[in-house]
């Protein structure tokens, strides 16, 4: 990269951190839990008798089960956790996590794709505003002041949320991040490289200059080894190591405004397991990622916020093999400061059992997955409105966080 | 240069076994060469402003072409490589077969499978696919192999699938890929990795109140034949899972192979689309609803649009579109006439370099335009696995993504891909750009002036633009040619360019 342009980048980086110093937004954190998440396994409505009438063989057994490791983890007196959100349970009881109840979409197809494709798009059934909505966030919140690192996805491929996002970049860890030119001297490929995509007009010339920003970014951050906080490392999942990059991200100050990291497997149509099994094992490794997530950030507690998400939760009753098919709500998790935390907030809709055969079921949706992210995007990250965001969406309170 | 070049050799750790034919480090690959499968001693160069339309059909229709192909081509017309490849059990592969039939897991029944170690089975798998499109003469047969390799997606971490999916591959992809659309479709319903992958196995009716598993009849209408909006309800999807009942996989002897266990089988009266299948009809039932499916008039849009998406456009011209539909309706759902409507179009002909590479594509395309010897080892696997593109890694059923965009974040991994490759620094791919360099004309006599052009002309189809030009000639500025290292980085840097990642 050459020496002017990398100064400039780094100057207009530096004038927006101290610009942001009095009112710093928050690292906005999205998980995704890909194939419909069964929630209504992981914040079991154990007061409910149906649930254990319609789930026989897969409901998690009541706190008071007498099930020693198998029984559900009392939160209040109806709800209790999935033993796996253990991990989780701490975070919860010091108010600094929230669960909303029956969210969803309009989307009554029962298909993933289009189920994800329209909650990363942002969009109400069937009417399109244009590319993802976290890109929609970004443009309005920043504008212009965008850094090659404002969007990181963990994995190998851009989400559909940050679709028209400039430059947000897919990465596994930010060793990655360079040339490894054969003469082992990439300034010169990087300067033949920057030419080469200044020079064309298409679709690749944003993220070939993206890419190369990016680069000359990290080389700076690659120095220094990188310790957990209170030296307690991450668990070995691949979930877990794609937190500890985004904490890394986020405490180097690089301006990373959204981070977005999936976790797949949630659809459990066959053999979904209950207190253990199939299920299980994806609650822990989301529960222990999180944890140790949370815990490296102790002392940026202030500057992130956790978002946990679904394309639809699972239908209410189980299926003849095992497992449950697409239903509809599902509930949304979220961990940062300033909640009404320690609460499943919203009402419980009931397991309706009617109209079971035709088309997908499950919860009924009381919430518009929409008025969840305006919430978080008016109350924490600094938007005066979700207008740009959400175009034509009024959204509903629901009241996750404190009132001032 | 020979300073330079034998350090270069050393770092790659060629030396130890480099052979007089340096392009060769196996027996195949010297076996190849001397066959005629290696580089030509000289090649014409394409030097036309626009990518020349043999390069475009090669590049579009294949995997882009390999050292001499173009030539050949021109001799022969390209009308009438269209048909030789529509026809590629005509077509001799010998020099493919000697790479790639050398995995003994994927010719066995599926029960022998289950004999190696998962491990096993994802190397094999993957080394195939990739050294049958790098190395197949019947290039069309393999961009339809990738095609429909996404279109009936088998994700080969979940279950048993790993063990099932080479059947998959021969049965119903490749015996199909240039078939009838109806029979690939009934293929894939019974093949036994999608019986396990959309839980097709455990869609059963034990009880009179048994409720079907509807996973597959659902991706059945969505993503295989009538596509999303294509007009049927959640009904005609509940419907299509009770037909789907009683298929299973046996687990003892005959391990790996469907039968139809009429037990468990929902034999009453359906209607599908609106039309009724009779109760009594047993595993007909099947049969019977792909028919109905493949039949709606919704089938031909989504599989001629899809189709045109994956030769012609990301966003598919509507009037080729009807045309490809038409031909796929009078023929009953035969996909050699679509293609030929796609191939023989002006759209297709007009549509040169406007599209942009999936990573497969692109290491395909690299290791094929730089004549590399490869039997597609671990790291050249790893590559596409890094970005996002591992064979067969797709999790949900709707199969890689289609567009460019999703892969827009891969940039660096290709840089990173195209320099490792020049420079010999993948182990189990070898290029010799000296070679290259010699059959495009740059030997070390008259190698100087023009090195820029020529290069990229051979690459990429056309001739540099201006712009193009001063990029890599400001690089190669000074710069010694002879110079193993910096003909590695000059490669590199052309096969990194933006025109190398579109086709």
């Amino acid at each position: 990269m050459p020496q002017q342009s990398r100064r400039q980048f780094l100057k207009k980086l530096a004038l927006r951190s101290s610009n942001a110093a009095s009112e710093k937004t928050p690292t906005l954190v999205c998980v995704f839990l890909r194939g419909g998440a069964d929630t209504l396994n992981m914040f079991v409505p154990y007061a409910d008798d149906t649930y254990y009438k319609i789930r026989p063989t897969i409901a998690v057994p009541h706190p008071k089960s007498g099930m020693g490791a198998e029984s559900s983890l009392k939160l209040d007196d109806f709800y209790a956790f999935h033993p796996r959100l253990a991990g989780l349970l701490p975070i919860y009881k010091e108010g600094r996590m929230a669960v909303v109840q029956a969210v969803g979409t309009d989307n009554p197809t029962g298909s993933h794709f289009e189920t994800q494709d329209q909650m990363e798009h942002g969009d109400a059934y069937k009417k399109t505003a244009g590319g993802g909505w976290l890109a929609r966030y970004l443009r309005t919140r920043f504008g212009n002041e965008l850094t090659p690192l404002s969007a990181v996805s963990i994995g190998p491929i851009i989400p559909e949320s940050l679709r028209g996002a400039p430059g947000a970049s897919a990465i596994s860890s930010i060793d990655e991040i360079r040339i490894k030119a054969p003469s082992e001297n990439p300034h010169f490929l990087a300067k033949a490289l920057s030419d080469l995509y200044a020079a064309e007009v298409g679709i690749l010339s944003a993220p070939g200059k993206d890419t190369l920003d990016l680069l000359a970014r990290v080389e700076t951050l690659r120095a220094v080894d990188y310790k957990p906080a209170n030296g307690k490392e991450y668990p070995d999942s691949g979930f877990a190591r794609g937190l500890r990059e985004i904490a890394r991200l986020i405490k180097a100050d690089v301006g990373l405004d959204v981070a977005c990291i999936d976790l797949d497997g949630w659809d459990t149509h066959f053999v979904q397991g209950g207190a253990a099994g199939l299920q299980a094992t994806l609650i822990e490794t989301l529960s222990s990622g999180l944890a140790a997530f949370d815990l490296d950030l102790s002392g940026w507690r202030k500057e992130v916020v956790t978002l946990v998400i679904t394309e639809f939760g699972r239908r209410t009753y189980e299926n003849g093999s095992l497992g449950t098919d697409h239903g509809r709500g599902f509930a949304a998790m979220i961990i940062a400061d300033g909640l009404r935390g320690g609460e499943v907030l919203g009402r419980y809709p009931g397991l309706n059992e009617a109209g079971w055969i035709l088309g997908p079921s499950g919860l009924d949706v009381l919430f518009d997955y929409r008025s969840f992210l305006s919430e978080v995007l008016t109350r924490k990250m600094g938007l005066k409105n979700c207008k740009d965001v959400f175009p034509g969406f009024q959204p509903q309170d629901i009241g996750i966080f404190e009132r001032a | 240069m020979k300073v330079t070049r034998r350090k270069f050799l050393a770092a790659s750790g060629l030396i130890g076994c480099s052979l007089p034919f340096s392009g060769c480090s196996n027996l195949s690959g010297l076996i190849a060469d001397r066959m005629g499968g290696g580089i030509p001693e000289k090649m014409p160069l394409t030097d036309g402003l626009r990518i020349d339309p043999i390069f475009h059909l090669l590049s579009r229709a294949g995997f882009g072409p390999r050292p001499g192909d173009i030539e050949r081509v021109r001799q022969q017309g390209a009308k009438a490589w269209i048909e030789e490849q529509l026809e590629p059990e005509k077509i001799d592969d010998k020099l493919c077969d000697l790479r790639a039939r050398r995995f003994e897991s994927l010719e066995l029944d599926p029960g022998m499978c289950y004999e190696f170690k998962r491990e096993v089975l994802r190397k094999d798998l993957s080394r195939y696919h990739l050294l049958r499109s790098v190395y197949s003469k019947r290039q069309l047969l393999e961009s339809m192999v990738e095609f429909f390799s996404d279109h009936f997606n088998i994700y080969i971490e979940k279950g048993d699938c790993i063990y099932l999916k080479a059947t998959d591959d021969r049965f119903v992809i490749r015996k199909n890929a240039l078939g009838c659309f109806r029979d690939l479709v009934l293929a894939s319903a019974l093949s036994p990795a999608m019986l396990v992958y959309l839980d097709g196995k455990e869609n059963k009716k034990e009880r009179p109140d048994g409720i079907p598993n509807e996973n597959y009849a659902r991706e059945l209408l969505e993503l295989h034949t009538l596509g999303v909006d294509g007009g049927y309800t959640q009904k005609d999807v509940y419907e299509a899972a009770r037909c789907l009942t009683g298929w299973r996989l046996y687990s003892g002897k005959g391990r790996g192979t469907a039968y139809f266990d009429p037990a468990l089988h929902d034999d009453g009266q359906k209607v599908v689309l609106g039309t009724k299948i009779p109760p009594g009809q047993g595993a007909k039932d099947v049969e019977l609803l792909v028919e109905i499916a493949c039949r709606h008039p919704s089938t031909a849009r989504h599989i001629a649009s899809k189709l045109v998406a994956h030769l012609v456009s990301e966003e598919p011209p509507s009037t080729l579109v009807k045309k490809v539909a038409a031909r796929f309706t009078e023929s009953s759902g035969q996909i050699k006439p679509m293609l030929q409507e796609i191939l023989f179009s002006k759209e297709f002909e007009s549509s040169a370099g406007l599209k942009m590479k999936r990573p497969f594509h692109y290491v395909v395309s690299c290791l094929r335009a730089t004549g590399a010897d490869t039997m597609a080892g671990d790291p050249v696997i790893e590559y596409l696995t890094r970005m996002g593109h591992g064979p067969f890694q797709y999790p949900t059923p709707d199969g890689y993504p289609a567009e460019a965009n999703p892969w827009l974040g891969t940039l660096l991994w290709r840089w990173n891909f195209a320099f490792a490759l020049c420079s010999n620094s993948i182990e189990s791919a070898n290029v010799s750009l000296d070679r290259l360099f010699s059959a495009v004309g740059l030997d070390e006599t008259n190698g100087r002036k023009n090195t820029a052009e020529v290069l990229f002309s051979y690459f990429v189809g056309r001739r540099p633009g201006q712009s193009e030009l001063a990029a890599i000639k400001e690089f190669v500025n000074k710069k010694d040619l002879e110079d193993g290292l910096v003909r590695a980085e000059l490669t590199g840097l052309i096969l990194s360019s933006p025109a190398f990642q579109k086709v």
